[in-house]
């Protein structure tokens, strides 16, 4: 019986042993489908995000521009928005950010928006880990957290010398930042360890240390117990000279780094306010209706009423909602579109109820439409055009009503 | 178990108790003095660790969140608590001024462990953007005070007081080559700055630090001494909670058993 138990007890250690040496499979996703659906559709809007490359050697550079709005009907649930954060989400520092501009001008730190707000955004990064990545862009919120837009994979190649991110201090000297300052950090934790571990050797092997208890139980906690031989005056006299020796260090390195590195900032706190996105006159309104989504179909459908305020015919491109772009469908085309009817250009002065219809198995498959939810809404972007070329960005919303529920 | 009240002492006492520190048990060997403080070691880490964690988090972890106003009044509480636990457990029970110095090299091991590991080999972050915060000198002048002042109370004022500005000056000179400023994108930042932004953490984007927040500015340039002094304020504080820890959780339960002796 004991020898069975005891297989049994080996071979289970042999599993778990097993299952920990075995490496974790990589993440292919960030949870972006496990936000709430009206989260997603309702709070920032990407567009237009492309990736300058699929494969970047280490160091190599790959560019992520695009567009983001903040959306007016931003859930009242969350902060109001007003300091943002554009950078990227990857697993881990897989890449790195070298550069990043906001409406054209640099911005290296949080921003100041607000609903409406329009950010086109570059962003310059380098391959930094050897892999197969998941790399989207964020739009992060103060107060509400981050909103994810379209993710692409990227492979990362190994370089002949690796990866390297040197920069150039204001000092004139280079510095590489995977490495910057570890001798440092390396010497003066040893130094502190050899001491720490002299310091508890001193009391550890001359002395016992469980038996010192039936004594230590006798006295007032208020005593060395010198005069049991507890703590003699010999350890007074070593451990005040220990303690000099660390007093001693801990002004030297003081010194040291005050020569060593003359020049020293805080660290920064600044905001920026970005510059307005260069964006075309307002031509177009548009408000939404009517919201209907059949599960069995997969089809989500909602009346647009658009107004053409503008001097030009104007028709709808696109329809854009959490991180998917539904171009309108054109004849004999495949793939991910809306349809929108009558298709016809608005004329100048024109409001036009159009209906639009979006049949995609994404609207489950991301979670997008959830069927018993509490706040059950389409949120989105409309991309219209004038025939100059001219194009506006209008947010519509409608509540949806599942048909099985109607 | 509290400590009992004896009546004057005697040489005949005295001699005794002499007596019973040299006595030598047949069933209490050194052997079992090596159980203890090796896998104690083990309990201690990651209780140390875990409570840096809960307390100090983010402000422990990136080079840039090592600003000189949050990190000098969070960190020293969160990590004098366990070692003020051990420190009264280890004086109460073998009067040895170890509890901190021992914490502390255990703490530091661990993370480093868990730095090298989890965040260097899996993660794929530099360890030059996550290393941990060094306490060995300041549990060093913890236990000095206790074995000078063999008082708790007087441990906690001067103690940890000295234990936060310790803390602090120990790791800005580790800190120092993070501060050099780089003209990056237009603007003068810190080196730690850059690497903030550069190297991409999972939803811990750098504008949620709170870093220069709050009147504190109006002490300009000493904005970092101001912040010590309150750290080294909530150090004393935090003494207590691990005071607490060790005389309530850690030695209470046993106590009845440490009795027999």
């Amino acid at each position: 019986m004991r020898s069975k138990l005891k297989y049994i007890g080996a071979v289970l250690a042999a599993a778990v042993a097993v299952v920990l040496a075995l490496p974790p499979a990589p993440a292919s996703a960030h949870g972006e489908t496990a936000q709430e659906a009206f989260l997603r559709m309702g709070t920032v809007a990407f567009w237009d995000v492309k990736y300058s490359a699929e494969k970047v050697a280490q160091g190599e550079e790959l560019t992520i521009t695009g567009t983001a709005k903040i959306l007016e009907t931003y859930p009242e649930q969350l902060a109001e928005p007003k300091l943002g954060f554009i950078g990227v989400i990857a697993p881990g520092p897989t890449v790195v950010i070298k550069e990043r501009t906001v409406n054209g001008a640099p911005a290296p730190m949080a921003i100041e928006i607000e609903k409406g707000g329009v950010y086109q955004f570059k962003m310059v990064l380098q391959g930094r880990r050897v892999g197969h990545w998941h790399v989207h862009p964020i739009f992060g919120i103060h107060g509400a957290g981050s909103l994810i837009g379209p993710g692409q994979y990227v492979d990362v190649t190994e370089s002949a010398g690796g990866f390297t991110n040197e920069v150039k201090l204001l000092s004139g000297k280079t510095a590489d930042l995977e490495n910057i300052g570890m001798g440092g950090v390396t010497f003066w934790n040893v130094i502190w360890l050899v001491i720490g571990f002299a310091w508890l050797l001193y009391w550890i092997v001359p002395k016992p240390t469980v038996t010192r208890l039936p004594v230590t139980s006798q006295i007032p906690l208020n005593t060395d117990g010198g005069a049991y031989g507890l703590i003699t005056k010999k350890d007074h006299r070593v451990m005040n000279i220990m303690m000099g020796a660390t007093i001693a260090l801990v002004v030297g390195g003081m010194v040291w780094q005050a020569q060593a590195y003359p020049d020293k900032m805080p660290q920064q706190v600044l905001h920026f306010a970005p510059e307005d996105a260069v964006v075309d006159a307002k031509f177009v309104t548009a408000d939404a209706s009517d919201g209907a989504f059949d599960p069995a179909t997969d089809t989500v459908t909602a009346k647009v009423k658009v107004t053409n305020t503008g001097t030009s015919p104007a028709s709808v491109e696109s329809f854009m909602t959490s991180t998917l772009t539904f171009p309108v469908a054109e004849a004999g085309s495949e793939g991910r579109s809306v349809q929108i009817s009558p298709a016809t250009p608005i004329a100048p002065g024109e409001t036009r109820e159009l209906t639009m219809s979006i049949t995609d198995e994404v609207w489950a498959k991301e979670r997008l439409m959830p069927v018993g939810e509490s706040r059950m809404q389409l949120t989105g972007v409309l991309r219209l055009q004038d025939e100059a070329g001219h194009e506006n960005f209008v947010t519509i919303q409608s509540f949806v009503t599942p048909s099985a529920m109607a | 178990m509290s400590a009992t009240a004896l009546a004057p002492e005697s040489e005949e006492r005295t001699q005794a108790l002499r007596k019973l520190l040299n006595r030598r048990y047949t069933f209490i060997d050194r052997k079992w003095d090596i159980v203890f403080w090796v896998t104690a070691a083990f309990v201690v880490a990651a209780a140390a660790d875990i409570t840096k964690l809960l307390f100090a988090g983010d402000w422990d972890f990136w080079t840039d969140w090592k600003d000189r106003q949050w990190w000098p009044m969070v960190t020293p509480f969160a990590v004098i608590i366990i070692p003020s636990a051990l420190q009264y457990i280890q004086w109460l029970a073998w009067r040895m001024p170890t509890g901190a110095v021992y914490t502390a090299i255990s703490m530091t091991i661990a993370s480093w462990i868990g730095r090298i590991f989890n965040w260097d080999m899996f993660g794929g972050f530099p360890l030059a953007f996550v290393w941990p915060v060094m306490i060995l000198a300041a549990a060093i002048w913890l236990d000095w005070v206790l074995l000078k002042t063999k008082s708790f109370v007087l441990t906690s004022l001067i103690g940890a007081f000295g234990f936060a500005l310790i803390l602090w000056f120990t790791n800005y000179t580790v800190l120092a080559p993070y501060l050099q400023p780089i003209d990056w994108m237009g603007l003068h930042v810190t080196v730690a700055d850059v690497q903030g932004i550069e190297y991409v953490r999972g939803q811990t984007p750098e504008y949620l630090r709170m870093i220069e927040h709050g009147s504190l500015r109006t002490f300009l340039g000493e904005t970092q001494y101001v912040s010590l002094a309150f750290g080294a304020t909530l150090a004393v504080a935090g003494y207590w909670v691990g005071q607490a820890i060790g005389r309530g959780l850690a030695i209470w339960p046993i106590g009845r058993f440490i009795k027999r002796f």
